[in-house]
This record gives C-alpha cells, sequence and structure tokens, in this order.
C-alpha cells in the first residue's frame, strides 16, 4: 500500500533501484509517523475509534483479498474474529494455560477450524460459498449459546477476560493503553496490508485470479483448483483471527455480538467503502465506518446505514472510495498509468 | 409418538418450502440468490400482525400476499432488471443490503419486542386423531404448505408458463433463443415468490413469534435448504425443506442440548457426501 502510494515520486528519481530503495524507505518512515504520530495530537477517545478502525479495517483486508483475488464473498468473517476472543479466554481460565500458550492453542484451533470448514467449502460455486459462510457463522454463534456450554462461554453474558503475565514480553496491561494500542494495531495492519500487497503478486495470487475468471479451464490445464483457495481461505482466517486476538487484549472481555452477523456485514461495508482491490482501501474503509458509526450509532442507525451502504456502493460506487480517487486522479493526469 | 414427530416436522416444513421453493424459482431464473427473502418474510409477518389486529387474520392471510407481490414487482424493475448485467455475487450482496434495509426499518418502526398473534378461532384448539390431540392450526399449516407445494408442481407441470419456467431454468441460453421472455416470466416468478413469502410470514405469526430476530433465523435456514436440495432445484429444495422440518423437529426431541447445531450438522453430512446437494440443480458457472 505504501509502495503504491509513494511510486509516483519514486518514479521521477530515475533508476529501478533508487526507486526501489526510496519506496522502501519512504514506507518505513510513514509506518512509524503513522504509529506514534496521533498518539500525540489525537485524544484517547478519537484512538481508541481510530484502533477499532483499524481492527474492521483488518477484517475487512481479509474479506476484501478473497473478493478481489478468488471471487469469493465471506459472510462468516465474525465467527473467527469472535471466535479467537472465546478460545483465547478459555484457554486461560478453564485450561490453565500462560496467555501466551492459550494464544498459540486459540490460533491452532482456528486454523484447523478453518482448514475443515475451507476443505468442505471452497469446492462450491462462489454463490454457494456465501451462503454457507453466512451458514457456518450462525452456526458459531449458536454453539456459543448452547446450555451445555454455558460454564465455558458464559452464555448470553460473555466473558471476562483476565490476563495474568506477559504475551511475547508485553505486560497486558499495555494492550488497553489507547496509545500504545494504536501504535501496535497500526504496525500490524499495515504489516497485513503489505503481506496482501505481495502475495496479490505473488504466484498464488495469479493463480487466484485465473481460477476466478474461470475454474474449469485451470482444472483442465492441470492446475489444481482446490488446494489454492483453501490456502487463500486459511490465510484470511489467520487474519481475522489475528484481529479478533488484539480486540479482546484490548477490550478484556468477550461476548456473543462479536460473532453476530452484524460483525460480517460491517466488515463487508468496511471493505466495500475503501473499495476492495489493493490493501489502501480496506484499511480507511475500516477507520471510515469507525468514526461514521460513532456519529450514528447513537441513534441506533448503524445498521440500517450498512444496509444502504451495501446497495450504494455496490450499484453505484464499486470500487470504493480509494478506487474513485485514484480513477479521479488519473483522468485528471495526476500520477502515470500503472503498468 | 412417530406421527406427533412427523406432524410436527410437516407443519414446520410446510413454512419452508413456501420460503425455499420462492428462493429456488428466482435462483432458476436470475442466477440470484436473494438473501433479503427473510425481510420479506419478516414484513409478512409483521404486516400480518397489523393487519390481522386491524380486520382479523383471514383478511391478513388475504391482503399480504397482494402488497408483498406488489413488492416483488417493485423488486424486479428496480433492483433485478438494472442490476442483470452485473455479476451474480454483486446482485446477491445487494438484495443481502436491500434485506438489512427492511428489517431494519421494520424495527425502527415496531421495536424491539416480540409480538404474538392469536389464531383465529375455528383454528385455536386441537382435534383428538388417532386418540392423540393435536392443535388444528398446525393441521391447517400442513394443508397451506402441502396444497401449495401441489400448486406449484401442478403450475410447473401443466401450464406453458410452467413449462417456460422449467426451460429457462435448466438452459437460460437456448430457452431464450427459442424466443422465451426471460424478463416477463421473471417478473410472474419474483413475485409469486415474495407473495409465498408473506403468506409464510402471516401462517408463521400463530405458529412460532413474531420478533426481530426472525429473518436472519430464516434467510440461514432457507439457505441451507436450498444448498441441500441442489442450488435451483426445487424438486431438492422441497424434498430439502421436509428433510430440515424433520432433523430439526427429531433433533429437538432427541438432542434438546444440541438442537440448535443439528441442521447444520445435516449440512455438513450432504456437503461431505455431495457438495453438490442432493437435487439435480444446475451446475453454476
Amino acid at each position: 500500500m505504501t509502495g503504491d502510494l509513494h511510486e509516483p515520486a519514486a518514479a521521477t528519481c530515475g533508476g529501478s533501484f533508487s526507486r526501489r530503495s526510496l519506496a522502501i524507505v519512504g514506507g518505513l518512515i510513514a509506518l512509524g509517523a503513522g504509529a506514534v504520530v496521533p498518539t500525540y495530537l489525537a485524544s484517547d477517545f478519537a484512538l481508541r475509534l481510530g484502533s477499532e478502525g483499524l481492527l474492521l479495517g483488518l477484517l475487512a483486508l481479509s474479506v476484501a483479498f478473497l473478493m478481489n483475488q478468488a471471487g469469493l464473498v465471506a459472510l462468516g468473517a465474525a465467527s473467527i474474529y469472535g471466535g479467537a476472543g472465546y478460545l483465547f479466554a478459555i484457554g486461560m481460565s478453564e485450561w490453565g494455560l500462560t496467555p501466551t500458550a492459550a494464544l498459540g492453542v486459540a490460533l491452532l484451533t482456528l486454523l484447523a477450524y478453518a482448514a475443515m470448514l475451507g476443505a468442505l467449502i471452497v469446492r462450491t460455486n462462489p454463490l454457494a460459498f456465501m451462503m454457507l459462510t453466512l451458514a457456518a457463522g450462525e452456526m458459531i454463534s449458536h454453539a456459543v449459546l448452547l446450555e451445555g456450554l454455558r460454564d465455558y462461554t458464559g452464555g448470553a453474558d460473555g466473558l471476562v477476560v483476565r490476563i495474568n503475565g506477559s504475551i511475547f514480553g508485553i505486560d497486558a496491561a499495555h494492550f488497553a493503553d489507547p496509545a500504545q494500542f494504536w501504535s501496535l494495531a497500526w504496525i500490524v495492519t499495515v504489516l497485513v496490508g503489505l503481506a496482501f500487497w505481495g502475495i496479490a503478486r505473488s504466484r498464488l495470487g495469479a493463480v487466484l485470479r485465473a481460477i476466478r475468471e474461470n475454474e474449469e479451464r485451470m482444472r483442465f490445464s492441470g492446475f489444481n483448483t482446490f488446494l489454492p483457495r483453501l490456502i487463500g481461505y486459511v490465510l484470511v482466517n489467520v487474519v481475522a483471527a489475528m484481529a479478533g486476538f488484539l480486540h479482546v487484549l484490548n477490550a478484556g472481555f468477550v461476548s456473543p455480538e462479536s460473532l453476530g452477523l452484524s460483525v460480517s456485514t460491517n466488515t463487508l461495508v468496511a471493505a466495500l467503502i475503501g473499495g476492495i482491490s489493493g490493501s489502501l482501501g480496506p484499511i480507511l474503509g475500516g477507520l471510515l465506518f469507525s468514526f461514521a458509526q460513532d456519529e450514528f450509532g447513537a441513534r441506533g442507525l448503524t445498521q440500517l446505514l450498512t444496509g444502504i451502504a451495501i446497495v450504494v456502493f455496490i450499484v453505484v460506487f464499486p470500487r470504493g472510495v480509494v478506487g474513485g480517487l485514484s480513477g479521479l486522479s488519473k483522468r485528471l493526469g495526476w500520477r502515470r498509468e500503472a503498468s | 409418538m412417530i406421527a406427533l414427530l412427523v406432524a410436527n416436522s410437516l407443519a414446520l416444513a410446510s413454512l419452508l418450502i413456501m420460503l425455499s421453493s420462492g428462493l429456488a424459482l428466482i435462483y432458476g431464473l436470475r442466477d440470484v440468490i436473494n438473501f433479503g427473502h427473510g425481510a420479506i418474510y419478516m414484513l409478512g409477518a409483521y404486516l400480518g400482525y397489523t393487519i390481522a389486529l386491524v380486520g382479523g387474520f383471514w383478511l391478513a392471510l388475504l391482503l399480504v400476499p397482494i402488497l408483498l407481490a406488489l413488492l416483488g414487482i417493485a423488486f424486479e424493475y428496480l433492483a433485478l432488471r438494472p442490476l442483470q448485467r452485473r455479476s451474480h455475487i454483486e446482485v446477491a450482496l445487494v438484495t443481502l443490503g436491500l434485506g438489512i434495509i427492511v428489517g431494519q426499518i421494520i424495527i425502527y418502526i415496531y421495536g424491539g419486542e416480540a409480538r404474538s398473534v392469536d389464531a383465529p378461532k375455528v383454528l385455536s384448539g386441537s382435534v383428538t386423531i388417532l386418540n392423540m390431540s393435536y392443535p388444528v392450526y398446525r393441521l391447517f399449516l400442513i394443508v397451506m404448505g402441502l396444497g401449495s407445494c401441489a400448486l406449484l408442481a401442478l403450475w410447473l407441470r401443466f401450464t406453458s408458463s410452467g413449462l417456460y419456467v422449467r426451460a429457462v431454468s435448466q438452459d437460460p441460453s437456448v430457452a431464450r433463443m427459442m424466443g422465451i421472455n426471460a424478463d416477463r416470466l421473471s417478473l410472474l416468478v419474483t413475485s409469486l415468490s415474495t407473495a409465498f413469502a408473506g403468506i409464510a410470514g402471516v401462517l408463521a405469526g400463530p405458529y412460532l413469534s413474531v420478533d426481530p430476530g426472525m429473518d436472519v433465523v430464516m434467510i440461514v435456514n432457507c439457505l441451507i435448504i436450498v444448498v441441500i436440495g441442489g442450488t435451483g432445484s426445487i424438486g431438492g429444495a422441497i424434498i430439502a425443506a421436509l428433510l430440515f422440518g424433520f432433523v430439526q423437529v427429531a433433533g429437538s426431541v432427541f438432542l434438546p442440548n444440541l438442537a440448535a447445531l443439528v441442521p447444520y450438522i445435516l449440512l455438513m453430512v450432504v456437503l461431505l457426501i455431495a457438495p453438490g446437494g442432493i437435487g439435480r440443480g444446475r451446475v453454476l458457472s
């Protein structure tokens, strides 16, 4: 994302080596500045909203990647996001694990779940995939409320997460601090954005796009069309799990709402607002959504606006804010046509 | 015991058949899954509740399908036709968004608490059949469900418009080349599908409750049924709805702790055995 932004500036400087190193330096400066500068300028409240936006942006990155590269719309992001929080909490309180171990166990469990579910559903057509992710998400949110699991999940009340000790050497108290959490969330989000940007340009991205265009032809050409889609599906779920872990570390509790369908639709809207092609759009979309939610949420309008946003952005602005802006700047001749 | 189980699952399946066959019909013609179908069902239920308060249950059962058929016509002209050049996924997302809008407007008007609708006098109480007492309203549901199922089958089998619908569902491009006007058919099918969703909503009032979460619950159930039945296969959807009803009712009797998960387990098992579903739906690109 940063590379993409800095390309036009670097292009005037000539050689490919200096262009690349300039892009890297520029990217690192942007990464550092984004992590530090807002913590001095913004209030704690704005930082909290911003961090929420970044986590939503992480989720939106995962949904947008699968939509853009594989043509698959996942409506079950919430089950991984909320599930990560639940598993982490249960690992510490019920199984007596250290926070780091609980994190590892939760991630492995989610990986196994995503791989099994993915193996079942990526074989189907994109429309069925969308229906099945919705159904699987609802299954998880029903499972958490089961009477038999009440001792583990706390039923409708959710769970308070007490973290004793440190995670990867970071004391748990730091995660609750708005400024420090913003820095962490920013760095994770930007790195994930860069990773997706890289993967989209790798062989995996190319194969996924080819399968999206014509699955049958790829199969006839001797490609395995199942495995790349499964890898893509598991990959985006790892990112959704990261967002879930960050959320629970910051908030200190998990509730059934974090598994709800509205989390998945909010994610979809964030991705659509920003634009699904590229990494900048979903992150920006997450931030925009978070601040808009603060504006309208008090009047109970969030879900209504979510529905309107889905319709408007798909029908009128299918490329989102970032796609629209880059199209505008191209038309005005501000940036060179990307090759 | 077994008879009671079968009767209860038929009652539930009746509602599911009305909703999921509508979904399968639209899918067959337009290749679009209407994610807003649950919201239309919810709209039917709330409209039914309001009309039943004023003019009684029977008036609601008559008026709601007419109103929702009009909504279906609007849906066809304002959403499906303008978007028919867009990808199916995008149209499906638009229906998801429209469904959220409808659901939220209903919640905005009626508030968050559940409403209950009383069955009309004729249908309240129970009858004794084979030494068993059974609620009349559920028998009425079964009759309505199986009746609409039979009407649908007769229409598809014995009328020219039914023939055209089957033809487009099997092969849209060849059917169009043979001079079938798919747009006109789609208008008919969409309004039929929303009207049936409305009937299901009115019928659900006295049987299930009328509450803000009913749209999501129902659309998820219907999606499971459509996938199990083989996307776009109407016969498959009907059989899957019967299977779903039976599994859910049996689950709540024999596995009360896991009842909420039983439909999903059924879905996973079917997907594992037959990824395309049990019916012969059209394989989609």
